[in-house]
């Protein structure tokens, strides 16, 4: 009796305990799909269903067929080529919290397919997921067909509908992304679907390259994101999202904290498309976690690792110099290679909130007490050259004329000392007649660069200014400038292949402060500075914030040019931003067996793996390694190429 | 404090030879070091310039134009020397005429040059061409310096509570006791990253590293209150406590005067060990990136340019790492020769 009671009492327990992990499966495992079409019903202004008849008649396609090839004819498909990673990636999602690292060109940036790309020497559009696409500027529209063999990896074609969800998923809160929620809520207006192939997109304003931002769109593949929901950020931590590129990543490939492998489709669906077909060579990319860069450099040496960035002059002059054995018996190759391409802007960012640094003179000052040119030719030993403005490298719209602030003690002592400061201190530190100290914190993200920041202290000592160096990890730099809690911070901000410059990003007042100024123009005592946005310089001025308006809307290249140059001028003579350099090419070596095209790279290349055009040559590699054994060299190859250099 | 008793313990570790002239040559190393700026610096020890003498070595700096040069800025002593050449006017530099924080560059290049008599880098430069000897002497210095004050701290507070705890006993002791064994829990190293990513660079050096110590102290006084409590337990029971308490003789008295005395020399010998494992931390700290703000000197940042440059520039590590192993070594051998002849077992009566 009892036994039989018991066994009653435990059948319930189990039961009960069914019921609960069953209801809380399909909690989780939801299917979106009618969320996601209720999304659209809500929005029937931005996301319109149409038929093919409708889609306008007078429409002029075209494809960039006729743009030169990518890659060279001479690529051999197969081998392993060995990469390295600093750090293991916190996550396979390629949106969302920590997904924006060093790893995500693997399988995102440089992997995966646009609609259309920039054509690395040409800057204009060649094909991607898009068969052919139209431009109606009045209606600031853009029609797209889809190339109709376009296929995820997991086999799914691709379709409108994965555009229809792309804006889903990017507007949604699930995501964890802000930057994301706004910039596709508020630069796209519409997608209209024409058929499972055909769709068009419109933007806000006809700006001058307002086809890239539609053509440059990447889709979501909506069958694999079907369980998109609040658990977004743990459920595809580590999930390979399919791909519309040639590399995938498989389970048994992710070794966690050791390496991660790449592996290229054997049958990719445009892997004989023309501006494709002599990319993405090796069959597989092995990615080792190797923290160090020392430590990195010794793999390279041993042939572990295929290529090394001989960007920073020690390398380049002294680890790996001309006469090294290696060099010398050629099996490893040393390449300069001058690129064109918006730079990135290296240099000292002042918190102009800040006290002292809130008086021009003393800006002035410190530009002029900045000695960027010693740490180029001393450091740096000539390679790099001084930065002029912080939107270098953009063409017609860099500033034509403008040249930095050079290095000059008496004139920076002049200014210092019309903001007051015409003493020294004992240990040879300005000071004015409050007794305050001339003295700033200079801060930094980048543990790589703190030599420079010595040899720009003791520089600046000689024109009575101190500079305290604090050398944050990367994230605390970061967070520190984000909410504004810098003097002054070195970095430098990465910049896409893009047409022309931002500036509201980084000087507009609506970046600096909540309320800059008050109704009639005048300076809001009581602002209070916004953090998390770009505007590392807190700069607000109403000239500024009227000419970046202007820039906002223009639609006319010309006077985005002209407001370019201005807005240029403006921020220099505003001077809270000392231009540091800028590196014109950048250098790698690499074993023999990997393999380049004629020229090199391509025009708009930022470093040697960008645009995949690179091949291993596995025979070579046996050969080359046998021959160095036995001491057997080839010719050495030292090799410049300039024919892009500006 | 120096009974007969320890009059013996101290001839003895006179006769330990080893240990002992461990003992005298680190002694002459801290004095060297104090007197620093006579030997490793870029300020004259003297200058003569139009009849008057100048000492800039302490003090104030002197601009250039003070010697008839057209800046501002603190006057380049050595270009200084040169200009005199041929005139009445001369100066007298240190013997290693370099700053730690200066780069001095002969090729014009920043980059690790190796030990040069002529230029007078006697070990080489760094890789931003800052004179070795000179961010050896000073990193050694701030070394030292803090691994005395580390120890002075961390056995203030161990003798101090560890007494206690002994001498009272009961409740108080109870609940010390668990307090510290929570306490040293903690791992040490974390906390003090932690918390040493968390202050602000506006502080100026010396404050940071005064945090720094005062961090490191507050996580390693525990281990020393172990063998106060136990020694203090021990000879509080012995009867000559017993007599000086029915003497009438104050808590504070027996402390002072008759415990402490007796179980000093136990503590003694660790001290060599606590300051070894200091100078380790602090080394440790700096080469992981945690310590000492850039440019201060020190071993740590020296080793790990070292490492990162062993094929280029050898001289770093091998200067930085034989300084290290020197340096302990010396603190060790003293340490052994304190510990033989402290040895309580050669002089008790209790075995």
């Amino acid at each position: 009796m009892h036994n039989q009671v018991l066994k009653f009492l435990l059948l319930t327990l189990w039961l009960i305990g069914c019921s609960e992990s069953n209801e809380q499966l399909e909690e989780t495992n939801q299917d979106n799909t009618s969320e996601v079409n209720s999304y659209y019903d809500d929005n029937p202004d931005f996301f319109t269903f149409s038929t093919k008849e409708s889609l306008p008649q007078n429409l002029t396609w075209q494809n960039g067929m006729d743009l030169p090839d990518i890659g060279s004819s001479l690529a051999i498909k197969g081998g392993t080529e060995y990469s390295r990673l600093a750090d293991f990636p916190r996550t396979l999602r390629v949106v969302g919290p920590d997904s924006n690292g060093s790893f995500r060109p693997y399988i995102l940036d440089n992997v995966s397919m646009q609609l259309a790309h920039r054509h690395p020497d040409e800057f204009v559009f060649y094909p991607g997921l898009a068969d052919s696409w139209a431009i109606d500027r009045d209606a600031k529209t853009i029609y797209v067909k889809l190339d109709t063999n376009a296929r995820w990896s997991d086999g799914a074609p691709v379709t409108s509908d994965d555009f229809m969800f792309m804006f889903f998923f990017f507007q949604s809160a699930y995501i964890v992304a802000p930057w994301y929620n706004n910039w596709y809520g508020t630069q796209y207006t519409n997608i209209t679907k024409f058929d499972d192939h055909t769709f068009s997109i419109t933007v806000p304003d006809a700006k001058p390259d307002m086809d890239s931002r539609v053509l440059e769109l990447r889709p979501i593949p909506q069958n694999f994101f079907k369980h998109l929901g609040e658990d977004y950020v743990e459920r595809y931590q580590w999930k390979f999202q399919p791909t519309t590129g040639a590399y995938v990543i498989r389970d048994e490939d992710i070794k966690k904290g050791r390496s991660i492998t790449l592996t290229r489709l054997e049958n990719w669906w445009a892997k004989d498309k023309k501006f494709w077909r002599n990319r993405f060579n090796p069959d597989r990319i092995q990615l080792n976690v190797i923290r160090d860069t020392p430590k990195v450099f010794e793999a390279f040496k041993r042939g572990d690792i295929d290529q090394f960035s001989l960007s920073l002059a020690e390398y380049w002059y002294d680890k790996l110099p001309n006469d090294d054995p290696d060099v010398q018996g050629g099996y490893i190759h040393k390449t300069t290679f001058y690129n064109q391409r918006p730079r990135p802007t290296y240099g000292l960012w002042m918190n102009s909130a800040r006290p002292l640094l809130d008086t021009k003179d003393i800006r002035i000052g410190i530009n002029h007490a900045t000695n960027w040119q010693l740490v180029i030719d001393n450091y740096f030993r000539g390679d790099y050259a001084r930065m002029r403005t912080s939107s270098d490298g953009y063409g017609e719209f860099t500033h034509p004329s403008l040249s930095p602030r050079t290095f000059d003690i008496a004139l920076a002592e002049q200014h210092f000392s019309k903001a007051g400061f015409n003493k020294r201190a004992g240990d040879g530190i300005l000071v004015n007649d409050a007794g305050q100290r001339l003295s700033f914190t200079v801060s930094t993200g980048y543990e790589s660069y703190k030599d420079v920041l010595t040899i720009l202290k003791e520089e600046a000592l000689k024109a009575g200014l101190e500079f305290r160096i604090e050398v944050l990890d990367s994230t605390a730099g970061w967070k520190k400038v984000q909410e504004k809690k810098h003097d002054i911070h070195f970095a430098a901000f990465g910049v896409n292949l893009e047409m022309y410059p931002r500036f509201w990003e980084t000087y507009h007042s609506v970046n600096a402060y909540d309320v800059a100024f008050t109704e009639n123009g005048a300076v809001n005592a009581d602002r209070r500075l916004k953090t998390q946005s770009n505007n590392l310089e807190s700069m607000a001025s109403l000239d500024m914030d009227g000419l970046i308006d202007q820039y906002r809307i223009s639609e006319s290249k010309h006077q985005m040019v002209d407001l370019a140059h201005r807005m240029t001028e403006l921020h220099h003579e505003y001077a809270s931003f000392v231009p540091g350099f800028v590196q014109g090419f950048y250098r790698l070596g690499h074993w023999r067996w990997v393999k380049y095209p004629d020229g090199f790279n391509h025009k708009h290349s930022g470093d040697g793996q960008e645009f995949h055009v690179h091949w291993i040559d596995m025979d070579e590699k046996q050969e080359t390694l046998a021959n160095r054994k036995s001491r057997v060299p080839y010719p050495p190859a030292i090799n410049v190429y300039d024919q892009f250099a500006q | 404090m120096l009974t007969p008793q320890t009059l013996k313990k101290l001839r003895r570790f006179r006769a330990i030879k080893r240990g002992y002239y461990s003992f005298l040559i680190l002694a002459g190393l801290l004095v060297i070091v104090t007197m620093g700026e006579l030997l490793v610096s870029d300020r004259a020890l003297i200058v003569s310039y139009e009849g008057e003498l100048f000492f800039p070595t302490y003090g104030e700096f002197h601009p250039g134009s003070d010697f008839g040069l057209d800046y501002e800025y603190e006057v380049n002593y050595r270009d200084l020397g040169r200009s005199f050449k041929g005139s009445d006017n001369w100066l007298i530099m240190p013997p290693v005429p370099y700053s730690p924080l200066e780069n001095h560059a002969p090729s014009g290049i920043f980059k690790p040059a190796g030990p040069s008599l002529a230029e007078q880098h006697y070990l080489g430069t760094d890789t931003t061409s800052r004179d070795i000897l000179a961010r050896l002497f000073y990193g050694t210095r701030i070394a030292l310096y803090f691994s005395l004050a580390f120890m002075v701290c961390v056995y203030g507070i161990g003798i101090a509570i560890g007494c206690a705890m002994g001498y009272f006993g009961g409740v108080f002791d109870l609940i010390f006791q668990r307090l510290i064994e929570i306490w040293s829990n903690i791992p040490f190293l974390y906390m003090v990253i932690i918390v040493f990513s968390v202050i602000p660079a506006t502080f100026s050096v010396p404050v940071r590293i005064t945090i720094l110590l005062t961090v490191m102290v507050l996580f390693s006084w525990t281990s020393m209150t172990y063998y106060m409590r136990t020694e203090t337990y021990k000879e509080k029971t012995r009867d000559y406590i017993a007599s000086a308490r029915i003497i009438g003789a104050s808590n504070t008295r027996i402390i002072l005067r008759h415990i402490l005395p007796n179980v000093l020399s136990t503590l003694v010998t660790f001290v060599p060990f606590t300051i070894v494992s200091a100078i380790t931390a602090i080394t440790a700290l700096d080469f992981l990136g945690f310590g000492l703000p850039p440019p201060t000197p020190s071993l740590g940042e020296l080793l790990k340019q070292g490492t990162a440059n062993l094929r280029t520039a050898p001289w770093i590590v091998t200067s930085a790492f034989g300084t290290l192993v020197i340096l302990l070594t010396l603190v060790t051998f003293i340490g052994e020769a304190v510990r033989e002849s402290f040895d309580p077992k050669k002089f008790t009566i209790y075995r």
